[in-house]
This record gives structure tokens, C-alpha cells and sequence, in this order.
């Protein structure tokens, strides 16, 4: 595949996550019951929960970063929220919710490796170093089932604004890389 | 046991390639030899009851005798090593049963369709030629993968020219291709790589409604598509024809090449009922169009 098709690939998967995700984590919090299934429930974030990976940055900061290390951050993130997803797939005590769990992790796996072919399609290397947490939440760390709750409802919501951002993040950078045809053209043309 | 056997062959159930040659040995106990009186030149081997002719056999030593055969195809089971010593009757020493056949061809024509289930369940069919018949117990794989990323393989149920992947993702290009294998080898078919979404062929419209409209000479066709727009942008094809009527007439698939809930159409005729169908596929064209869809039927208004 060319840069430009990989991305356009990886955009389509991210926009296919984000529309998944809009049911399924609907359906997780009403499985998770109230308070985290009613529509203005907004709680602070807890330290505990820190090791996901926040999606809240600054917007300049980002937009700052070089497409390399964008790419990336979202690299890693993935790499991490699909381990934590995976614990919540292993708990979930509906079939029916568990069908969509495991058909979201593996899109979502398929997303890591999309953006990982992003990368070599532009020559930037793949960040080393464990892809994943040590110990996902919700499972050895959470002392009582609210917080395990609690770290479920924050897993759904911050990966919702990854998946909104990294669209955003992969819609322009398929407009910075030519589509093939073009790059043909232009190295016809000697540049 | 009670009885102990004289001797045995080697090999012991040989699956032997057709038309190839193959040579057999059947070797004689040295206990036997001295009661019985028994010699490897009074060997005399056999194809079920027929005899192999002795212009086969060679003997290799005192109690070793090779029979050979240039074709295997003339084989068959069991091939017994069998004695006739002086004065007695011959007496079975010990069989084999040979099977001959052929090594899987290389699995040709290899495609896939992901037939659409439900909203969120992609299967995916693949079918292929399973070359020619092997006479033999040949298994066959369905085998895919992600780069870095492999999945199990799909094991064909009852048939050996098709297998349906329960649930695919889309946006993602997999490597697909069928393994063929037996006892006598094993081949690959040529890969595919493709993303899924690419040869999709989506549930039909459903929920067609037919409303007049203001004018006796449209009909308003309202549907709903069954797959999301975040996962595939439609086009459309719409047929219809009077109630009655046999020959099917076509909206201009120009007027419907774009994604839609409802479409009105003109030019019918006043006060006249007609039957509606409509059918989806992918924007671009690429992939397969949906079934028909169930038919409906509308009247236009009195001019």
C-alpha cells in the first residue's frame, strides 16, 4: 500500500471505531447501571486512573508535534487502550456484549497495526518499548467495584476522544501526503 | 501371542504416489526358518488372491525377499507375503495395506464475499477449486492474517472447496490464501490481499414505504439501509413495474449513484399501481449489489 491509501485505510478504521463505539459504549454504561449510564454524569478523574492514556491535550502542543511523533502518541495509546480493553472483554457478563468487545478489539487491534504501516509507509520508525501496561485497570488495582466501574467509564470516554482526535489527526494528514498517482506524477517530472 | 508370526514387510502401510514405483520387503524370523524348514526363495507374494508374478521378486538373502513394481498403479490391497514350504500348504506370513493416490494440486481461483449478516457481523465466504481428486485423505486450510498479526485457520466443514470466516474487520488489508495437504505433500494457493470492505455485499434496503406524492405522476419511495454510513457510503438501483405487468423498468442509476433514504419518482403513470424493488452497493462500485430488495407496491393519484 502507498502512504497516501494507508492513511486514507486507517482514516476510514477510525471513523468505523468512532461509530462503533458511539453503540457500544452505550451499551457498556447501561451495563455498568447508574450513575455512569445518565447523560450528565461527570466525574472528576481519579489519580488511580492515570495510567490510561489521557486523550486531553494541548491543542497547540499537538498540532506542534512532528507527524513522526504524532503518529506515534497514537501508537502508544492504542497499543495501551486495546490491553485495557481486552480486561474489560474478559469481565463483561452479557454474550451480546462481549461479541461487540471482541469485534471492537480486534478493529481496534487492526487500528495499532494500520497506523504502524502509516509509519514505514513514511519511513519513521515504530516506537520501541512495551506497547501495553503492566497491570490493565479493573483488575488486581481496583479495591471495590465502583472504582473498578469508574475506571471502565474513563477507559470508554477517553478512548471516544482519541478516536474523535486521531481522525481529525489522520484526515489532515492525508491531505499533506499526495495520493499516489500524483507522487508518480510529480517523480516523473523529476521532483 | 498364541500365535507368533514368521515374518513382516517393510514398509508398513505405505501411501505410495500413482504411477510411481515401489519395492517391498518381507523378512522371515530366524526362529521361524529352523522349525518350519522355511527359505525366502519359497516366498511367493500377492495382490489380494492374485499372484505377482515371480519375475518381480528378488531374493535378497536367506530370509529377505523384495518384490517390486515399476507402476502403482496396479496395487492394490492387501499385498501379502505368503510361503509354500515342501509338502505343505501355503501358509500367509504377513500383509499390508498400500494406499496410492496423488498430492494436492495447487488450490486455484480463489475469492471471497463478505455477505453482510447483521449490522455489526461481517462473515466472510471464501471458495476455490480444490484441483484434482487425490484418492486420498486431503485436508484443506483457510489461512489469513494481518501483517504481524495471524489468525486461526478456517477449517472447511463437509466440503473442501469453501470456508466462511465468522466475522471479518473492515479498513484493514489481510493476506488470504488455501493450504492444501495430504500424505503425500502439501500446496499453497496464490495469496489474495484485499480489505474486506472491498467485496461486501450488503444487506438489501428494508422498511420500503410507497407515498403518493402531490402530483398523479410521482411516487415517494422512502427505505432504511441496513449498514452504517460510517462503514459504507450506498448507491442505489431502483426497478418497478405496473402491477400486472412482467417487464421491469430502471430510475436512470445515475439519478441514484449517491447515498439516500428516499428517492421520488416521476414520469408514471396517473392513477396507476405500481410495484417498487430497490437494491444497494457500495458507493464506488466496488463489491456486490445487495439482493432485490422485498417488493412494495404504491398508487399515484387521479390526474
Amino acid at each position: 500500500l502507498g502512504a497516501g491509501q494507508s492513511i486514507q485505510k486507517t482514516y476510514d478504521l477510525t471513523r468505523y471505531l468512532e461509530h462503533q463505539l458511539r453503540t457500544l459504549a452505550g451499551t457498556y454504561l447501561n451495563y455498568l447501571g447508574p450513575p455512569f449510564n445518565e447523560p450528565d454524569f461527570n466525574p472528576p478523574r481519579l489519580a488511580r486512573v492515570e495510567r490510561v492514556p489521557s486523550a486531553t491535550v494541548d491543542l497547540d502542543l499537538w498540532r506542534g508535534l512532528t507527524d513522526n511523533a504524532r503518529l506515534a502518541a497514537n501508537y502508544r495509546a492504542y497499543s495501551r487502550l486495546l490491553c485495557y480493553l481486552r480486561a474489560l472483554d474478559g469481565q463483561a457478563a452479557t454474550a451480546e456484549l462481549r461479541h461487540r468487545l471482541g469485534h471492537f478489539c480486534s478493529s481496534l487491534q487492526g487500528l495499532v497495526l494500520s497506523i504502524a504501516g502509516v509509519m514505514s509507509s513514511l519511513g519513521y520508525p515504530l516506537p520501541v518499548g512495551p506497547a501495553g501496561p503492566s497491570a490493565p485497570p479493573g483488575t488486581a488495582g481496583a479495591p471495590n467495584d465502583f472504582l473498578k466501574k469508574m475506571d471502565d467509564f474513563w477507559l470508554l470516554k477517553e478512548l471516544q476522544t482519541w478516536l474523535w482526535r486521531s481522525a481529525k489527526d489522520f484526515n489532515r494528514l492525508k491531505k499533506k501526503v499526495p495520493p499516489a498517482v500524483v507522487t508518480l506524477r510529480l517523480e516523473a517530472r523529476g521532483f | 501371542g498364541l500365535v507368533q508370526s514368521c515374518g513382516h514387510i517393510i514398509p508398513e502401510s505405505p501411501v505410495l504416489a500413482l504411477g510411481s514405483n515401489f519395492t517391498a520387503l518381507c523378512i522371515l524370523n530366524e526362529s521361524c526358518l529352523d522349525f518350519g524348514n522355511i527359505y525366502a526363495n519359497q516366498i511367493i507374494w500377492k495382490i489380494k488372491n492374485r499372484v505377482v508374478p515371480k519375475e518381480q521378486y528378488r531374493e535378497i538373502n536367506r530370509t529377505v525377499s523384495s518384490v517390486t513394481f515399476n507402476d502403482t498403479s496396479s496395487l492394490a490391497s492387501p499385498l501379502t507375503c505368503n510361503i509354500l514350504a515342501d509338502g505343505q500348504i501355503e501358509q500367509n506370513i504377513y500383509g499390508i495395506t498400500v494406499t496410492v493416490g496423488l498430492p494436492p494440486e495447487k488450490p486455484r481461483n480463489l475469492s471471497c464475499i463478505v455477505n453482510q449478516l447483521s449490522k455489526l457481523t461481517n462473515p466472510m465466504t471464501c471458495t476455490w477449486n480444490p484441483g484434482r481428486h487425490t484418492f486420498l485423505d486431503t485436508h484443506f486450510r483457510l489461512k489469513y492474517r494481518w501483517p504481524q498479526e495471524d489468525f486461526p485457520d478456517c477449517i472447511p466443514k463437509d466440503v473442501n472447496n469453501s470456508c466462511t470466516i465468522a466475522d471479518v474487520q473492515f479498513f484493514v488489508n489481510m493476506e488470504i490464501w488455501v493450504e492444501a495437504a495430504n500424505a503425500l505433500g502439501k500446496a499453497e494457493s496464490d495469496p489474495l490481499v484485499l480489505d474486506p470492505i472491498e467485496i461486501v455485499k450488503p444487506l438489501s434496503p428494508h422498511n420500503l414505504s410507497v407515498n403518493s406524492g402531490i402530483l398523479p405522476t410521482v411516487l415517494k419511495l422512502s427505505w432504511e439501509n441496513r449498514i452504517s454510513a460510517a462503514v459504507m457510503k450506498l448507491k442505489f438501483n431502483i426497478r418497478y413495474r405496473i402491477t400486472g405487468d412482467t417487464n421491469w423498468m430502471q430510475v436512470p442509476p445515475e439519478d441514484t449513484a449517491s447515498p439516500r433514504t428516499s428517492f421520488s419518482v416521476q414520469g408514471l403513470r396517473p392513477y396507476t399501481e405500481y410495484v417498487f424493488s430497490i437494491r444497494c452497493m457500495k458507493e464506488d462500485g466496488v463489491g456486490y449489489w445487495s439482493d432485490w430488495s422485498e417488493e412494495k407496491t404504491g398508487v399515484t393519484t387521479e390526474d
